[in-house]
């Protein structure tokens, strides 16, 4: 007999012994004279399942999670290549609740199709965008996003089509289209999964742009910590170029583009914008002030659009679509679907792709099941490293950037990191300067300095030193750093330790009795 | 005067047509588009707290002290950053801007040494002005956190010190060596709180810096300053005054304690310089305070006698009394006189008056004999003027520059950051130059083409680019018919467009592929607004007047002439060598270069003078030493030039000195020629007197004296006295009055007066009636001798060629470090840097030899002999040698010939035919010269 | 496990010449390098200086911005392990801080035998399967002791 199933090739699924499943059952199969295609996809976002066995199915894809290669014998045992039963079944991927609440549209083909393979990209809607652009022309093509309301995912929230905009109307001898996949806010992987999921996605969007801004070079500047979705994305640009998709005169459009991966090299800061063009040309990366704005005078000096992934792999449904249909869904100014990532100490992580609105206590306790340890949630860190803390209180605050702001929070790329009870909000605080101090580019004195500083006024409070004084100069510091930074990492850095100082007073003055104690 | 200081707009002004008027704390302010607010703010009189920020830097925005709020903005935008928009409202000072203000700087002040007194910056601090600017009373972090107070000092480098510890990472100093400098030589090091300020190297004076200053300038802390403030302290007043190095002609302002000299900062408003310096007017002034250095004068009956030190008088009254003698004995023509290209306008016309006048002959030489006169004889000829025909500032409109014979990076520094800031800018090189000059590629720099060619085929070279420009019909016809002698202009196409002047022949005489030279000629020609610069490299040749000529010929055909970004730029090597011609220096010329022969001329003078002028052209240096050889040239007076060192075929030379009776040397030390004089007068430095130095644009600057003469008197006052003693009567009071005499009998300095040089700073002349102000670019619509004349310059292969005896070619050249025969750089800490001459050889040719990096090698021509280090560098081509001229016991010019270009006699230094061989040492006329250069320096403590 | 090549100069210029004339090409440059020789020392900055024509300072500044550019070559092995937030939600910490103590090491440091070096990551997009690492180059999710203890076996 012959059969075909479905096996993630993604990090996450891979850091669960993914491959060692694929091994077992490429041996059994042998064994057992079963024709196997192991087909490996990227991961739907469903992480406690992984790895996730898919076995095609003439009624659909019977999925059976989390299979180790310990699983495997006893799988054949059962004949799950039939779709039958195994403790480990979970039926109708489609039909599991966490991705049946969610709207896929950036997300809809990711863990289902091949990465490698353009063919399965076309056959699932691909290049549908792409097609409708170059019919629309560039400048429908640019008020089309601008009409979606899209917002950059990156964390600023900007609006993608003025950039677009502001680049298409600067006159220079070429333009550039950059991809920030520099994704290196902790609790965030939603780029990785696209670009080791569905990688054309995201060259179809740059194509789009760099069709509407008139600009004929782009570059997915991505982090070394991602060695896999690098390759993907190799795979998946070599693949584009064999279908005529990359290159000159894209399917006989007159259009002609190419794309590059350029990888960093253990730097946050290059996530910012500016850090990552002087990056991108081979210099420190460090923060540019701005104007110039990089749309003026970006890459080498040219006019650039500089994007994030999930931002670009938006714009081909928007394209294919229409803007109505994705300005349609949201909250507030907050428009279209957003890829939530649900991490740290939480029963159901994984990637939750749904429109703006919904509610951050939804998320936490109803989505992704409360925490891992089975112990109360205390805190939520919302938009990664510079993002605020949240107590339980602030559950009702729905997933949008203005309601974040309001209350001193950001969304930023979208992750969740839930802590459970056990959690010392006065040492995350210490962490975030801490992480601020490693990752500073030194630029400006604020962020420079005052992260160290920074480190050092919370360690005297953590041991109890005259904390109310320091209370007091940890405050100041705060300010100084938000209004006086140069970029988001130092301006940023406030928002863990203010929210912590804020909704946690407590973690910051508990060890000054201990300290009386000991004099 | 009181200290000068400079008012800092933080960032540099904007040329914009459009204005924009937006307000500032309540003011309304209008300043060109594109302005930052600080500048705006700063221009109205408001001041912005800044530390990361000055206005001869591009805004950078990272100490953040200048944060200002906008009406209907969120934050708070660093001002230096943030362009001022139509309407815009700024605050520059709220209660919030104060706390962040001291929040940045208690940052700041808890990672900063507290030695206030005893800070070497202490009082001229831009980092404890700012403390006391946002009233930072406290530091909340106390001392114990991290800090960088016990980085060590780096006191590598001889003049300034960096102290780690006071450093705040502003990058300054780094984006004033890459901006302004163009060398790149800092960078910030690691990042974060780690950041550091690091050179490329160890340290400072192992690295890639080249020692300019501009970092020192440029940092706020005095983490980076001068050792000489350090042991003298902060400076009290300042005096601007004009280097008297090479001649780009940089302002400097000489800040004073007293009478000591603290330190020489290049001034903003220097407009050779635009605030920009290089090692050695930046550093290299102690030579004046050398110990070495002679302050009384001194005399001896033979040049074999120890020297006696005597009065004034009594070495004045042995001048005058043996040149009556010698003129008594050998005749009027027996005696003459050398100015000098170091000394001032002022100086210089007295000694060629008093030749003229007191001894009544024409005898009057000078250095530049020996440099550039095949440019006044070349370009007079073609254009009608003696002199460059661009300002420096010309070259921010150049798209291409062609350099030939010049090495910028080391003989004219300051240009040259100008030149490579341009270039980075996107102006294409063209180099023509045996020797790969660093301008061939350094980094961001990089020529288009590199003509490697062999020394003695320029104006080969040139014609055949001239040959591809004719024949491939790129000439501007329309610039030709206008403003040239089209007759001319035929004759020289026809002639040029001749086989012999094809790249294709000229290839095999030249060795540069035949593809190269067509293509710089066609980037020359279409490439925009083309300029040429070019310094000794041409000029000193068999052909040296033949290639300046063929230059202009080059220029006119391309219409690359008459505005800014093109033209024709000689780099003149010595502060005031343009200036000596201009004064009458030359045998056959009064000012202005106006010949001896014309009695029109000589009555303006006669008449002033109140004596008859003789009517014939008086010897040039060699013509003085050949008659000396034949014993009718007996006398001689040199006011600051060592001949004997920097003149060809240095034993002929000290033959033709030592069969003199009187040798008159004024000069700063005994110089190598001293040797042979017999009446020692102590000449006076730069510092010490007022003046005017003309630069290689025709820069008058002024000289200011900021200390009284160390030897007595300025050599104008010593050139006076000799005069009186002589019984000719010149009664100057002040230089003032002697530029007064020129500008009443010089055309293109009739305008120029000290009170106009005081108000304006400089002028270019000509500087009359028509162009009060002076004439930055010249020829604009037209030459100054009507119409351009076009040349024939037929290439004739120079008489010294290589062959089976002597198969290398030598030439000569400078490096920064040093200054020509290096009077003033060996007498400073320079000499740290470039101890001895070397003898710079091909790998290949080396190996041939059995040489290897720093053997001694013999250094062999039909001239002579002499003994140097070899450094082995393929800088040089196969077949091409290289050294410099700037220590007398290598006395390169022991090998140099007589041979000298056909029109003026200037000496055919770059190209000798040699041969090198290993050796132990010194050679033994080495030994010898040595010797007796010592023998002759013994000097008698004064009874 | 990673052999890294002696470093050997004119090996160097081979691997940098083709990205100098690249735009960028710095960056691409560097890691080539990192990948044959596990470092880029001293000596490799006059040779990057030479051929982007660009000063050794500024060469030696792009060099230190980056962590990952080591000077000396690690051990046979790597583990990254992540310091972030996410997985110091799942105690990663902890788990991070016994580990090197057990082995003796600090931070980037190697074991004696040259067979581990343990560098701190700040994420690996891995936080849904936190705490995490990246052994070698492959992913390691939900470690505990027992699974970096078998980590460790394998590197010796």
């Amino acid at each position: 007999m012959s059969a075909r199933v479905f096996l993630p090739i993604d990090a996450g699924a891979l850091a669960l012994g993914a491959d060692d499943v694929a091994a077992a059952l490429a041996a059994h199969a042998s064994a057992r004279g079963i024709a196997l295609e192991i087909v490996r996809t990227g991961a739907r976002g469903l992480y406690w399942l992984e790895p996730l066995l898919e076995v095609a199915r003439p009624e659909g894809r019977i999925a059976y999670g989390p299979v180790s290669a310990g699983d495997v014998p006893a799988l054949f045992e059962s004949g799950f290549l039939d779709g039958a039963a195994h403790p480990l079944r979970v039926g109708r991927p489609e039909e599991i609740p966490f991705l049946k609440r969610q709207t896929r549209l950036t997300f809809a083909r990711c863990g289902i199709v091949d990465p490698a393979s353009a063919a399965d990209y076309e056959a699932l809607g691909g290049w549908r965008g792409l097609k409708r652009a170059l019919a629309l022309g560039a400048a429908a093509s640019i008020e089309e996003v601008v009409a979606s309301g899209l917002r950059g995912r990156g964390g600023a929230g900007f609006p993608t089509g003025i950039k677009w905009r502001t680049a298409a109307a600067a006159q220079a001898d070429r333009k550039y289209i950059v991809c920030n996949a520099d994704e290196g806010d902790s609790g965030t992987f939603a780029d990785r999964m696209i670009i080791e999921g569905d990688p054309f996605v995201l060259i179809e969007g740059m194509l789009i742009a760099g069709y509407a801004v008139g600009a004929s070079k782009g570059y997915i500047y991505t982090r070394s910590e991602y060695p896999h979705a690098i390759a993907a994305m190799n795979r998946a640009l070599a693949a584009a170029r064999a279908g005529g998709f990359l290159g000159a005169d894209i399917q006989g459009s007159g259009f002609s583009f190419d794309l590059e991966v350029r990888v960093g090299a253990g730097a946050y800061v290059c996530g910012e914008e500016t850090a990552l063009l002087d990056s991108l040309e081979g210099k420190r990366g460090v923060v540019r002030a701005k104007p110039p704005l990089p749309a003026i005078q970006g890459l080498f000096g040219r006019p650039t659009v500089i994007n994030n992934v999930i931002s670009l792999a938006s714009v081909p449904i928007i394209l294919a679509e229409g803007a109505k249909h994705y300005q349609g869904l949201g909250y507030g100014r907050s428009r279209g679907t957003m890829p939530i990532q649900l991490a740290g100490n939480i029963r159901y992580p994984g990637l939750f792709e749904a429109a703006f609105g919904v509610t951050l206590g939804e998320l936490v306790n109803e989505i992704g099941g409360g925490t891992a340890t089975g112990r109360p949630v205390r805190a939520v860190q919302v938009g990664g490293p510079l993002g605020a803390y949240f107590p339980p209180a602030l559950f009702d605050t729905p997933f949008d950037y203005e309601a974040f702001a309001a209350r001193d929070g950001l969304i930023g790329h979208g992750g969740v990191v839930v802590f459970d009870d056990t959690v010392d909000m006065a040492a995350q605080a210490r962490f975030a300067m801490e992480f601020c101090a490693v990752e500073s580019c030194g630029k400006c004195t604020p962020c420079r300095l005052g992260s160290t500083r920074g480190m050092e006024v919370m360690d005297r409070i953590r041991e109890g030193r005259e904390v109310e004084k320091n209370i007091a100069l940890i405050t100041d510091l705060c300010e100084t750093m938000k209004f006086g930074s140069l970029c988001a990492l130092g301006g940023f850095t406030p928002y863990p330790v203010i929210s912590a100082l804020t909704h946690f007073r407590e973690d910051f003055t508990r060890a000054t009795a201990r300290h009386a104690a000991a004099e | 005067m009181p200290l000068i200081k400079e008012t800092d707009y933080g960032t540099p002004a904007i040329a914009s047509e459009k204005t924009i008027s937006l307000m500032i704390d309540g003011m309304t302010v209008e300043v060109p588009e594109g302005t930052s607010i600080m500048r705006a703010a700063m221009l109205a009189g408001i001041t912005v707290p800044k530390l990361c920020a000055t206005d001869s830097l591009s805004a950078f925005g990272s100490c953040r002290l200048c944060l200002v709020e906008i009406e209907g903005r969120a934050g708070t935008p660093a001002s230096c950053t943030t362009p001022v928009a139509p309407g815009m409202v700024v605050a520059t000072e709220t209660e919030r801007l104060k706390k962040l203000r001291r929040g940045i700087m208690e940052l700041y002040v808890s990672d900063f040494p507290r030695d206030i007194l005893t800070a070497p910056a202490n009082g001229n601090c831009e980092f404890h002005d700012m403390a006391g600017a946002v009233g930072l009373r406290e530091v909340r972090y106390g001392y114990d956190g991290a800090n960088h107070l016990d980085a060590k000092k780096d006191e590598s480098n001889p003049y300034f010190t960096f102290d780690a510890s006071r450093c705040i990472v502003c990058s300054r100093c780094v984006r004033a060596c890459e901006d302004i400098q163009g060398t790149y030589a800092l960078t910030i090091a690691g990042r974060g709180f780690a950041s550091q300020v690091a050179t490329g190297g160890t340290d400072f004076f192992t690295s890639e810096c080249v020692s300019c200053g501009a970092c020192v300038q440029a940092c706020p802390t005095g983490a980076l300053i001068e050792k000489s403030v350090i042991a003298a302290g902060q400076p009290e007043h300042s005096v601007i005054t004009t280097c008297a190095y090479c001649g780009v002609g940089c302002n400097f302002k000489a800040e004073m304690r007293g009478e000591e000299v603290v330190r020489m900062v290049p001034y903003k408003d220097g407009k050779a310089n635009h605030g920009h310096s290089c090692v050695k007017g930046r550093f290299a002034w102690g030579y004046a305070m050398h110990r070495e250095r002679i302050l009384k004068p001194m005399l001896r009956e033979k040049i074999t006698d120890p020297w006696r030190e005597v009065s004034w008088e009594e070495a004045i009254g042995r001048v005058a009394s043996e040149f009556k003698r010698i003129q008594a004995r050998y005749g009027r023509f027996s005696v003459g006189g050398i100015t000098s290209s170091r000394c001032t306008n002022e100086e210089t016309y007295l000694v060629q008056k008093l030749v003229r006048a007191g001894f009544g002959n024409n005898n009057v030489d000078t250095c530049a004999r020996v440099c550039h006169s095949p440019t006044g004889y070349g370009l007079k000829a073609t254009f009608g003027t003696s002199a460059g025909t661009q300002d420096f500032d010309s070259v921010d409109h150049a798209d291409v520059m062609l350099v030939i014979g010049a090495n910028p990076t080391d003989a004219h520094p300051v240009f040259a950051s100008a030149m490579k800031r341009r270039l980075r800018a996107g102006a294409k090189l063209i180099v023509v130059d045996p020797r790969r000059i660093d301008l061939v590629r350094t980094p961001h720099v990089a020529a288009t083409y590199h003509l490697a060619l062999r020394p003695g085929t320029n104006v080969a070279i040139v014609n055949a680019l001239a040959h591809v420009i004719v024949t491939e019909n790129l000439v501007n016809e329309a610039f030709v018919r206008d403003h040239c002698e089209w007759d001319a202009f035929q004759d020289w196409a026809s002639f040029i467009v001749r086989p012999e002047n094809s790249p294709e022949a000229v290839a095999k005489v030249a060795g540069v592929p035949a593809a190269l030279i067509r293509d710089a000629a066609r980037l020359y020609a279409t490439g925009g607004n083309a300029a040429i610069y070019y310094g000794l490299g041409v000029t000193e040749h068999s052909q040296g007047t033949t290639t300046v000529i063929a230059i202009a010929n080059l220029a006119m055909a391309t219409g690359n002439i008459g505005r800014p970004g093109v033209g024709v730029n000689p780099l003149r090597g010595q502060n005031n060598v343009q200036g000596s011609c201009d004064m009458g220096s030359f045998p056959h010329e009064l000012p202005d270069y106006r010949h001896i022969s014309d009695p029109a001329v000589r009555r303006i003078y006669e008449d002033i003078w109140g004596v008859k002028l003789d009517a014939e052209p008086g010897l040039r240096i060699p013509n003085m030493i050949d008659a000396a050889m034949d014993g009718s040239f007996k006398g001689l007076y040199i006011q600051g030039e060592d001949i004997i060192q920097s003149d060809p075929d240095t034993q002929h030379m000290i033959a033709g000195i030592s069969a003199m009776e009187c040798v008159v040397v004024q000069d700063l030390f005994l110089n190598e020629t001293a040797n042979y004089a017999h009446i020692f007068l102590p000449g006076s430095s730069f510092l010490e007197k007022d003046g005017t130095f003309t630069n290689a644009e025709r820069r008058v600057n002024r000289v200011r004296r900021v200390m009284r003469p160390k030897n007595d008197y300025a050599d104008w006052e010593i050139t006076q006295l000799i005069a009186q003693a002589l019984g000719y009567p010149m009664h100057y009071a002040h230089p003032s009055e002697i530029m007064d005499e020129i500008a009443h009998t010089t055309p293109s300095f009739a305008g120029i007066s000290y009170d106009l040089l005081d108000r304006v700073g400089s002028v270019q002349w000509p500087c009359d009636a028509n162009a009060p102000l002076g004439t930055p670019v010249m020829h604009i619509g037209g030459f100054a001798r009507g119409r351009g004349r076009f040349m024939i310059t037929e290439y004739v292969p120079t008489e010294e060629k290589s062959g089976p005896r002597f198969p290398l070619l030598l030439t000569t050249g400078r490096i920064l470090s040093q200054y020509n025969v290096g009077a003033q750089t060996r007498h400073t800490a320079n000499s740290v840097w470039h101890e001895e001459d070397r003898l710079e050889i091909h790998p290949h040719d080396a190996e041939q030899r059995g040489v290897r990096d720093g053997d001694w090698v013999k250094l062999e021509s039909r001239s002579g002999a002499t003994a140097l280090r070899a450094l082995i560098t393929d800088r040089v081509a196969t077949g091409v040698v290289y050294t410099t001229f700037h220590h007398p016991d290598t006395q390169a010019n022991v090998v140099t010939t007589e041979f000298s270009d056909w029109a003026t006699n200037c000496p055919e230094y770059k190209v000798t035919a040699v041969q090198v061989s290993r050796a132990n040492g010194p050679t033994e006329w080495q030994e010898t010269y040595r010797q007796h250069a010592e023998q002759s320096r013994r000097i008698l403590a004064a009874e | 496990m990673h052999e890294y090549s002696a470093w050997d100069d004119e090996r160097a210029s081979e691997i940098i010449t083709p990205w100098c004339t690249v735009e960028g090409g710095m960056l691409p440059a560097l890691h080539a390098l990192m990948a044959e020789f596990g470092a880029v020392p001293d000596a490799a900055v006059p040779l990057l200086a030479q051929q982007f024509n660009l000063s050794c300072a500024e060469i030696r500044g792009i060099i230190s911005f980056y962590h990952d550019f080591r000077s000396t070559p690690p051990g046979r092995h790597v583990l990254k392990l992540c310091r972030a937030e996410a997985c110091q939600s799942m105690h990663g910490a902890t788990l991070a801080e016994n580990l090197l103590a057990r082995l003796g090491l600090t931070w980037g440091a190697t074991t004696t035998d040259g067979a581990l070096t343990i560098e701190p990551v700040y994420c690996l997009g891995l936080c849904a399967v936190a705490p995490a690492a990246l052994f070698d180059e492959v992913p390691q999710g939900r470690l505990d002791v027992a699974r970096l203890d078998r980590l460790v076996t394998a590197a010796r």
